[in-house]
């Protein structure tokens, strides 16, 4: 798969890896689905799930925020289902990523790659960072709750840069530089 | 520090007694000679972690059958993880070709690796393919099999024993535990981690 694929967050990077490894074939955000539309017609709410794995006909979605700042996503998920009930899509919690990553031995690398730190994300292809960074504090940030309003050409470029921003801000603030 | 592992303090609750265990191996063996009767049927063990299975459930079963057994790499297992792709480490050593072939795992989770393995076996053109699991952790899955024979449907919990390990260590624990979280907070005790 293609090495500059803009990830949002690092987790996704390291899915990205596990997937690669195991021979499975995905696609990053390749779809936009409206879930909310206005009276006028114009789609004020859309869903990208993170990944498509083709050979399984699967739209897989990972979160790594707290369970009780995913309200949101699972609200959208429901939508979703209503609405394309075709659709076989998969929500990954934290837990599971943190279950994933025990699997594999890399329990420490969960502690990184979690929550809103997380979304510092190490680009795919290179090793993921490691657990020296740690979740200090997550917030259910735009980038990874509420991409859904951004029209659908733009979600994963708008959302990444901006995300990359201030997460280079939020990293630069754990590490107490100015 | 790294802290000492211990293999009975380590395991905060059983899970399945040995008892538990032995009953259902028979059940599956009894359900396996059935369903195959008359036929040969060609096992094949996951190294390692179902080797107590396999030796179990093969001795349970009433059928002239042959056993073969492979192994390959998981992620984030050492060396293998800088290719950043599965490799097979132990291939068949025999032809599967026109056999009946039963796949012989201790637990299936995402699916992931299991889900290589039917494709590569697949290859290998089997009369028939098959899978039995001794353990189905369904709130793991990622990727969809269906599994003709499950001994156990257990909870979202990390266990060892009866072949499965951390670290390579509980293995050879004749129940499945589960594993205390303090255990897997601190680094694991080998480099190779938990290859379930």
């Amino acid at each position: 798969m293609d090495s500059s694929t803009p990830f949002a967050h690092a987790s996704e990077a390291e899915m990205a890896r596990i997937l690669d490894f195991y021979a499975v074939r995905w696609s990053y955000e390749p779809e936009t689905f409206p879930i909310l539309w206005n009276l006028d017609g114009d789609v004020v709410e859309s869903f990208s799930p993170d990944f498509y794995l083709p050979d399984l006909d699967l739209y897989l979605e990972m979160t790594t925020l707290r369970q009780k700042l995913v309200r949101k996503k699972n609200r959208k998920l429901r939508r979703l289902r209503e609405l394309y009930p075709g659709i076989n899509i998969k929500l990954f919690y934290e837990r599971d990523f943190r279950a994933l990553m025990l699997k594999y031995g890399k329990v420490a690398l969960a502690d990184g790659l979690s929550g809103t730190l997380g979304q510092v994300a190490a680009p795919y292809g290179e090793p993921a960072p490691t657990a020296a960074i740690r979740a200090t504090d997550e917030t259910d940030t735009p980038a990874e709750a509420d991409t859904g309003d951004i029209p659908a050409a733009t979600v994963s470029t708008a959302t990444t840069s901006a995300a990359r921003r201030r997460n280079r801000r939020l990293a630069r603030a754990a590490a107490g530089a100015p | 520090m790294t802290r000492a592992p211990d293999l009975h303090a380590d395991v905060g609750e059983i899970l399945l007694t040995e008892e538990q265990i032995a009953t259902r191996v028979a059940e599956l063996g009894r359900r396996i000679s059935e369903d195959y009767a008359g036929r040969p049927v060609t096992l094949v063990s996951v190294l390692k972690g179902s080797l107590p299975f396999m030796a179990d459930l093969m001795r349970a079963i009433d059928l002239p059958l042959r056993i073969d057994l492979m192994e390959v790499s998981s992620y984030g297992g050492g060396a293998t993880e800088s290719s950043g792709l599965v490799r097979i480490l132990k291939d068949l050593s025999a032809t599967i070709e026109r056999e009946d072939v039963l796949i012989v795992e201790d637990i299936i989770d995402t699916g992931l690796t299991l889900n290589y393995l039917v494709r590569y076996l697949r290859g290998k053109n089997p009369a028939t393919l098959r899978i039995c699991t001794l353990l189905d952790k369904p709130a793991r899955r990622l990727v969809e099999i269906p599994v003709d024979y499950i001994g156990f449907t257990i909870p979202d919990q990390f266990v060892v024993g009866y072949g499965l390990d951390y670290g390579e260590l509980y293995r050879n624990l004749r129940f499945v535990g589960v594993l205390r979280p303090e255990v897997y907070a601190g680094p694991a005790p080998e480099a190779e981690a938990a290859g379930v």
